[in-house]
């Protein structure tokens, strides 16, 4: 038939325009995960013997891996990391922003703005303003606010690393979280909040049993999209401790680089990648099938 | 209404205003300090009033540090990748929107998937790839560039060179920018195509005349988002590069910083400046597109 040939013709040109698209993200992503694999399983390394003879170790790197204490340890600390600050952090206060900002306030926009700027700022520029805060015992802006307010001070980076790092996340996101939760709020019916109110209902009942039930959609979302972004976090980390000291704040993403580029283990450090894209593949595939995404 | 006007709701809007100050407070606080110690003649680690107002540390980074250099490095490098991915987008987001073809869901599905892959986590694979391809560019450049070898290769090279970075950038960028293409044509009507293609005009023809110029708003905010996104990258100019003439702003405060015997905090902040403002003002252009991009296209 005419028409079926017409069909064919233009799905062939259509394919034609998606292959500039489809050739580097295969040949730059998807082949190098799926090469990450076969790394894993040999004791490839930059430096010494192995760099020049690579050889097949099968599941070596993954058994040496599983009794890594250090590995394990970057495992605890991004899920202390991502809980932290994508799930706790940004979320909490993003709603309450959120929700403050849902009211009659003056200069609504100027706080806007005010809270989304660290989103603007790179992961570098982040970790850099943040070792003012931080860093130096009782030269820290932080120190220097607490001894002004009478309250003891700490070298916050060394006492507290793991804390301070998922702070510094957090403040990153709050924007995102308030942008996110803001629209999600709009889109609650204000009929519900009247009839509510009607019946008599005070502001606690209407947001536990109004608020959140209606919004659970929105904030799965949200937790599942912010969740697999901040285990890819790597530069504000880097930035900020290089995942020091001493491991607290070795969080996976730098616990991989730390492998591969400073002790030159690739072989090694594939493995640890090949955790990490496992781990943010299932998520990720979680968050597709969550989408109903409409195709 | 009668609890509007009521004083529990004064409360609850008083409320309201100091959570919103104070996590302003918290928000901008870091920036306070950068924009301080810029202009400060005497900066130090932590945030204080100015001792004397001065433009020097400006200066400095471009007179005596590379600044100059940096700032291109990252300009060039991040619009090209920009203008890649906006080029690659608008045609690869067409053909999605518009194929009943089988590897469409497939290819979508994949486009999501790969956006949550780390980027640490392709790092040495993608590293042993651009290595084997920037050996062929090079046996394919020496035999013709004699002693620009090195200038040629800081160009057209994978690792250490210009043509790298930026194609390594720009692919990071397209799964976003396809999906938000994808979702924009799907909202342009077909019938502006066919009576372009009743008229008899050409896919080409069709492309130029028609869709471009319906797509100028979905390109705006694909390349809006793949800036930024380019604009804030660390991890691929910390590995691809090494030459200090290319290296890039992030890199340059990054090695600024880690000279630690003689840190000098106006000058760093100076560079931060620099850095931090082209990502301010794109992302305040890309703002209204923050809640459907996030979303990856949902509906409902």
């Amino acid at each position: 038939m005419a028409f079926d040939a017409f069909q064919k013709r233009k799905e062939r040109q259509l394919l034609r325009l998606l292959l500039p698209a489809l050739i580097p993200l295969a040949v730059l992503v998807i082949y190098p995960a799926l090469y990450s694999v076969y790394l894993s399983m040999t004791n490839e390394a930059l430096t010494g013997l192995a760099a020049a003879k690579p050889r097949f170790v099968g599941v070596g790197n993954y058994l040496r891996l599983f009794s890594d204490a250090r590995f394990w340890n970057s495992l605890f600390v991004t899920f202390v990391f991502v809980v932290g600050s994508a799930i706790i952090g940004q979320f909490v206060i993003g709603f309450i922003a959120a929700l403050a900002l849902k009211r009659k306030i003056v200069g609504s926009s100027v706080f806007g703005a005010a809270i989304l700027l660290p989103n603007a700022a790179p992961e570098v520029v982040a970790g850099f303003m943040w070792i003012s805060m931080l860093a130096g015992g009782d030269h820290a802006t932080l120190s220097k606010i607490m001894i002004a307010l009478g309250l003891p001070w700490a070298d916050w980076l060394q006492t507290f690393p793991l804390f301070m790092v998922t702070m510094v996340n957090t403040w990153r996101g709050i924007g995102t979280a308030m942008i996110l939760l803001t629209a999600g709020l709009s889109a609650v019916p204000t009929e519900v909040y009247e009839a509510a109110r009607m019946d008599g209902a005070n502001p606690r009942q209407m947001f536990m049993r109004i608020t959140l039930p209606l919004m659970a959609p929105t904030i799965f979302l949200y937790m599942l999209i912010s969740t697999v972004s901040t285990i890819s976090v790597f530069g504000l980390v880097y930035a900020l401790t290089r995942g020091g000291p001493g491991g607290k704040t070795e969080v996976i993403s730098v616990y991989i680089y730390n492998q591969s580029f400073t002790n030159f283990q690739l072989g090694y450090g594939a493995a640890g990648a090949v955790v990490a894209l496992v781990v943010s593949l299932a998520l990720g595939i979680a968050y597709v099938r969550s989408l109903k995404v409409e195709v | 209404m009668a609890g509007v006007n009521s004083p529990r709701q004064g409360a609850y809007t008083a409320l309201a205003y100091v959570t919103l100050i104070i996590i302003s407070i918290f928000c901008l606080l870091p920036f306070v300090w950068m924009a301080l110690a810029s202009v400060d003649s005497n900066a130090q680690l932590f945030l204080k009033w100015p001792d004397s107002w001065t433009f020097d540390n400006y200066i400095r980074v471009f007179a005596t540090e590379n600044g100059t250099r940096w700032f291109a490095n990252s300009l060039f490098t991040v619009l090209s990748a920009t203008i890649l991915v906006v080029i690659i987008s608008g045609l690869g987001g067409y053909a999605l929107s518009r194929s009943k073809a089988w590897w469409k869901q497939p290819f979508l599905y994949g486009i999501l998937l790969i956006r949550v892959l780390p980027s640490t986590a392709l790092l040495v694979p993608l590293y042993k790839i651009l290595l084997t391809a920037n050996n062929g560019m090079g046996s394919l450049v020496r035999p013709l560039a004699g002693e620009n070898y090195r200038a040629i290769m800081q160009m057209v090279g994978f690792i250490d060179g210009y043509l790298g970075l930026i194609i390594v950038l720009a692919t990071g960028q397209l799964p976003l920018a396809l999906w938000i293409m994808k979702v924009f044509f799907d909202g342009v009507p077909k019938d502006y195509e066919e009576a372009a293609i009743l008229d008899g005009a050409t896919l080409v023809q069709r492309i130029h005349r028609v869709l471009i110029p319906l797509a100028l708003p979905g390109l705006a905010a694909a390349g809006l988002f793949a800036f930024m996104s380019a604009w804030g990258d660390f991890l691929l100019p910390l590995i691809l590069l090494s030459s200090p003439e290319l290296q890039t702003l992030p890199i340059g405060l990054f090695r600024a910083f880690l000279r630690v015997n003689e840190i000098d905090y106006g000058l760093l902040a100076a560079i931060a400046t620099i850095y931090l403002i082209p990502a301010v003002i794109a992302f305040s252009f890309a703002r209204r597109y923050l809640v459907q991009t996030f979303s990856g296209g949902v509906k409902g």
